[in-house]
């Protein structure tokens, strides 16, 4: 098959494609290896708020779920806007769910980077 | 029918109707193991931040992911992340490195193999998850 390369203005779309494969394999050490570590080493019944509190007092834990944070729930979030896509079929419907879903996106982002910013709080459990 | 409901069905038809055999099935299951994966993973960031924002509550989330229906779910959403990555792999390095590779000839290899990769890997982690599961849940093992 002869493929042929072809120059494409830069759009949002062009950009959003390529950050769903780069952000993917960037996503395979990070979301792998918080599986591997959590659900399968440690395992969920040794998981409590004392152990959640030691592991974000660890910058460089937090570091590392601030980046899994950011990228895997980007990632998920412009996966179903295209899914959405598939659905909706009207521009302006397939931009009222896009601005839906970067709301969405943005809040649970925040609660999520405060969490990890501002640490446990085992003390009052 | 609204508009609304015939898109809907006109799409949902043609996610099963579609006959690609191999590229069909890499489709939907990339769709389904991505949408599982971002519906736990929504739900997984709101529970863990109950650690800062209402620490009460964290107890009452973790044990709901130690029981059985959840460890089973867990164990799903273990091969989901396989799957979606070895996958996505796949397709990223076609589409950046190697686009003259997108033929139906090697796809339908390239699908089969990733199948079975993703499940190789899974499967020693799902022996470990069930058997925390079954030490701490059923007694097994000396648990």
């Amino acid at each position: 098959m002869n493929t042929q390369k072809v120059k494409t203005s830069k759009n949002i779309e062009a950009t959003a494609w390529r950050f769903m494969r780069l952000s993917g394999i960037l996503l395979i050490p990070l979301a792998w290896f918080h599986v591997l570590l959590q659900d399968v080493v440690v395992g969920v019944h040794e998981i409590d708020i004392d152990y959640v509190a030691v592991r974000l007092a660890n910058v460089g834990w937090q570091i590392f779920d601030i980046l899994l944070l950011t990228f895997a729930f980007a990632h998920g979030m412009n996966g179903l806007r295209q899914v959405v896509n598939d659905f909706v079929h009207t521009e302006k419907g397939q931009r009222r769910m896009a601005w839906l879903l970067l709301v969405i996106w943005l809040i649970v982002s925040a609660i999520g980077a405060v969490a990890v910013i501002a640490g446990a709080r085992p003390e009052l459990a | 029918m609204t508009p609304i409901l015939t898109s809907l069905r006109t799409t949902l038809t043609g996610y099963l109707r579609y006959r690609g055999r191999e590229g069909h099935y890499s489709f939907l299951m990339h769709r389904l193991t991505g949408l599982g994966t971002l519906l736990f993973l929504i739900i997984h960031i709101l529970d863990t931040a109950t650690v800062y924002f209402f620490p009460s509550l964290y107890e009452h989330a973790i044990a709901l992911y130690q029981s059985t229906p959840f460890m089973l779910g867990e164990i799903g959403l273990v091969f989901a992340v396989i799957y979606h990555g070895v996958n996505g792999l796949r397709i990223s390095v076609l589409d950046l490195r190697l686009p003259e590779k997108w033929t139906i000839a090697t796809q339908r290899g390239g699908v089969r193999m990733t199948f079975i990769l993703s499940t190789l890997m899974w499967l020693p982690a799902a022996g470990v998850m069930m058997y925390n599961m079954l030490q701490h849940n059923y007694g097994m093992f000396g648990g």
